[in-house]
């Protein structure tokens, strides 16, 4: 049993290094969080609420939880945070604003009125927050939209490669239950917010347990040792003075041809583009920024 | 017949690292006599009856422990022209064994144990060393072909050579294992033996270690022989032959012309463990060192450690993970 530890002994100093490294990380952030930040300024704002569970998805219980969860990060980001669920669909709301919309903007246009509404902000209205709608309602095309939007200081330090995986880490994580996705929001809301924001790896937790199972197994068939030794005689270990002798040798050219052909220049590249990130302004004028999620 | 101790009437072995005959009881050197059995399958010392079979040469009592040669299978068509001594003592081929194995991952715990190891034993191997001279005569054509751009055009040129070689190759002393007993692939792994190690056979140093005589005649085994050679010659041919995109051969014939044929014997430790009803057998070149053989896989070690090395694996993806999403 002593031997089976020694031979893991440099995957138990790494396992140690990582967590280490998560610590202070996480120490760092609440620091960071206390000491950056100070009282929420905004007097205006129309309510006290940060949990609109218009779906009804969440139990009494739940919501207070995320509501203390919140309170928490607000102090520690600077930032108000907000919550809101529907489920019904948004076409007559959008067109009722928009002449021509399509169906994944529909939830920006809500999300962002519905924070201009309340006076949403920490520093002061319409100032730094952010806020996550998630629409369980299927439009005309089938789909079921979130929004995430950020204003103030979240809108600067958004880009849409963030949003785009906190959207899909949230709804990872709310195939649990929808409290757990919620949960995940507001948390990595609060990394984003006093972290650098350098790389967001985007990797599900069952393909980390693939990719780790392929290793194993790899590192099990290596070992195994299926080869009793390799070779250890070449061509020349038997030949007296390590060469053949060579007694004629003649490379005589012959004739050559020359073909040519024209090459067909490839015009154009494809590209493909994520949507989200964008910064716009809402209907009440306010600055928004901003990026959808749909499944 | 067995060597004696003048001084102390013990066994006298050959000793790989002294390269003397020794006495283990006395350590006393190059103080052995012979002394003759009665009858080849009785030990001189003891007169226990020898366990030895069709092809053995020499072997150990397993009553008293002594080394005996079985004269008869060393003398007359048996004698060997040469012997290579071995130049690898058991403690120091144990000592490599447990080197070459130690860090496998699934070899089961008694592997390797000092119990298991004393059952090693070295074995003075047949073998026909075969010399040949060579000539390869080869004659066709090649081609080279050479590609380049301009503007949006692509060139492609190809060019026809007539290619000619004659070689003179010298082989000298291939091996081939003569022993039915002896896997062919192992003992072919086992090499090189360093020829120059060579000595005139002298049946002293046969002392210490067990033996066979060739059991597979010199005529019969030519054919590896022969194959060994090919082999090496096409190598050598087609060394010569670089830089040509495509050969088409005209004529191609190797003229194989064996110039002498020797009888040696050749040193090997061997050990075999026994590992849930197979039978894992090991050799250490008793000249050179070289260790082979498979890692007997022990299935609960195999799953432990896979299993372990997941989970390890899994949680610093995992820990990652956690760390870039919060950088």
């Amino acid at each position: 049993m002593r031997g089976f530890f020694r031979r893991f002994k440099v995957w138990l100093i790494i396992l140690g290094i990582l967590a280490g490294i998560w610590f202070i990380i996480s120490g760092l952030h609440s620091a960071i969080g206390t000491l950056k930040n100070g009282s929420r300024q905004n007097t205006e704002c129309t309510t006290k609420e940060r949990v609109f569970d218009q779906a009804g998805i969440l139990t009494e219980k739940e919501e207070e939880k995320l509501r203390k969860l919140i309170a928490k990060r607000e102090r520690q980001t600077g930032c108000d945070i907000v919550l809101v669920t529907l489920n019904e669909s948004l076409k007559e709301y959008a067109y009722a604003q928009k002449e021509y919309i399509t169906e994944d903007k529909y939830v920006m246009l809500y999300a962002d009125d519905f924070y201009d509404e309340h006076m949403f902000g920490y520093d002061e209205p319409y100032g730094d927050g952010v806020l996550l709608l998630d629409n369980l309602y299927r439009e005309d095309d089938g789909w079921a939209y979130s929004w995430l939007c950020t204003t103030g200081k979240a809108e600067g330090k958004y880009s849409g490669r963030m949003i785009d995986h906190l959207l899909e880490k949230s709804y990872r994580f709310s195939l649990i239950s929808p409290y757990y996705g919620y949960k995940a929001y507001i948390n990595q809301f609060y990394h984003d917010m006093n972290g650098f924001g350098l790389v967001n790896a985007n990797f599900s937790v069952p393909l980390l347990l693939v990719l780790s199972l392929a290793a194993a197994i790899g590192f099990v068939v290596i070992n195994r040792g299926g080869k009793a030794g390799g070779r250890t005689t070449d061509a020349r270990t038997y030949v007296k003075g390590k060469k053949a002798k060579i007694n004629h040798r003649e490379d005589q050219f012959i004739r050559k041809a020359v073909a040519q052909h024209r090459i067909q220049s490839s015009s154009g590249g494809s590209g493909s583009s994520r949507g989200g990130g964008g910064h716009h302004i809402s209907g009440g004028g306010r600055s928004h920024g901003g990026g959808g999620h749909r499944h | 017949m067995i060597y004696k101790c003048k001084n102390c009437g013990g066994n006298t072995v050959y000793h790989p690292d002294k390269k003397k005959m020794y006495c283990p009881h006395c350590e006393g050197t190059d103080s052995e006599e012979e002394v003759k059995a009665s009858s080849i399958t009785e030990c001189a010392n003891c007169g226990a009856p020898l366990e030895v079979s069709r092809y053995t040469s020499a072997c150990r009592c397993e009553h008293c422990g002594c080394y005996a040669i079985l004269e008869e299978r060393v003398e007359g068509e048996y004698t060997p022209h040469l012997i290579l001594p071995f130049q690898i003592s058991k403690e120091k081929a144990v000592e490599l064994l447990r080197k070459e194995f130690q860090s496998r991952y699934f070899t089961p715990a008694t592997f390797l144990s000092t119990a298991t190891l004393e059952g090693m034993e070295g074995i003075y191997v047949p073998f026909f060393l075969y010399d040949y001279v060579g000539t390869f005569d080869y004659a066709g054509t090649g081609t080279k072909v050479r590609s380049w751009r301009r503007g949006n055009t692509e060139y492609v040129e190809t060019s026809w050579f007539r290619v000619e070689r004659n070689l003179e190759i010298d082989f000298d002393r291939i091996p081939v294992d003569a022993s039915i007993d002896m896997n062919d692939a192992m003992m072919d792994l086992l090499e090189p033996y360093d020829p120059g190690a060579l000595e005139s056979f002298q049946k002293k140093y046969m002392s210490g270690f067990e033996g066979e005589r060739y059991s597979e005649g010199m005529m019969s085994l030519e054919r590896r022989a022969l194959e060994k050679a090919r082999r090496d010659a096409e190598e050598l041919l087609r060394e010569t032959l670089s830089g040509y995109t495509a050969l088409h051969a005209d004529r191609k014939h190797l003229n194989l012309d064996r110039q002498k044929a020797e009888y040696a014997l050749l040193p090997v430790w061997v050990y075999y463990y026994n590992w849930h009803g197979q039978k894992y057998a090991y050799y250490v070149n008793g000249q050179s060192g070289k260790v082979l053989g498979k890692t007997p896989v022990s299935k609960g070690k195999m799953l432990a450690y896979g299993g372990t090395l997941w989970g390890f694996l899994f949680l610093a993806m995992l820990l990652a993970k956690m760390i870039l999403e919060v950088l």
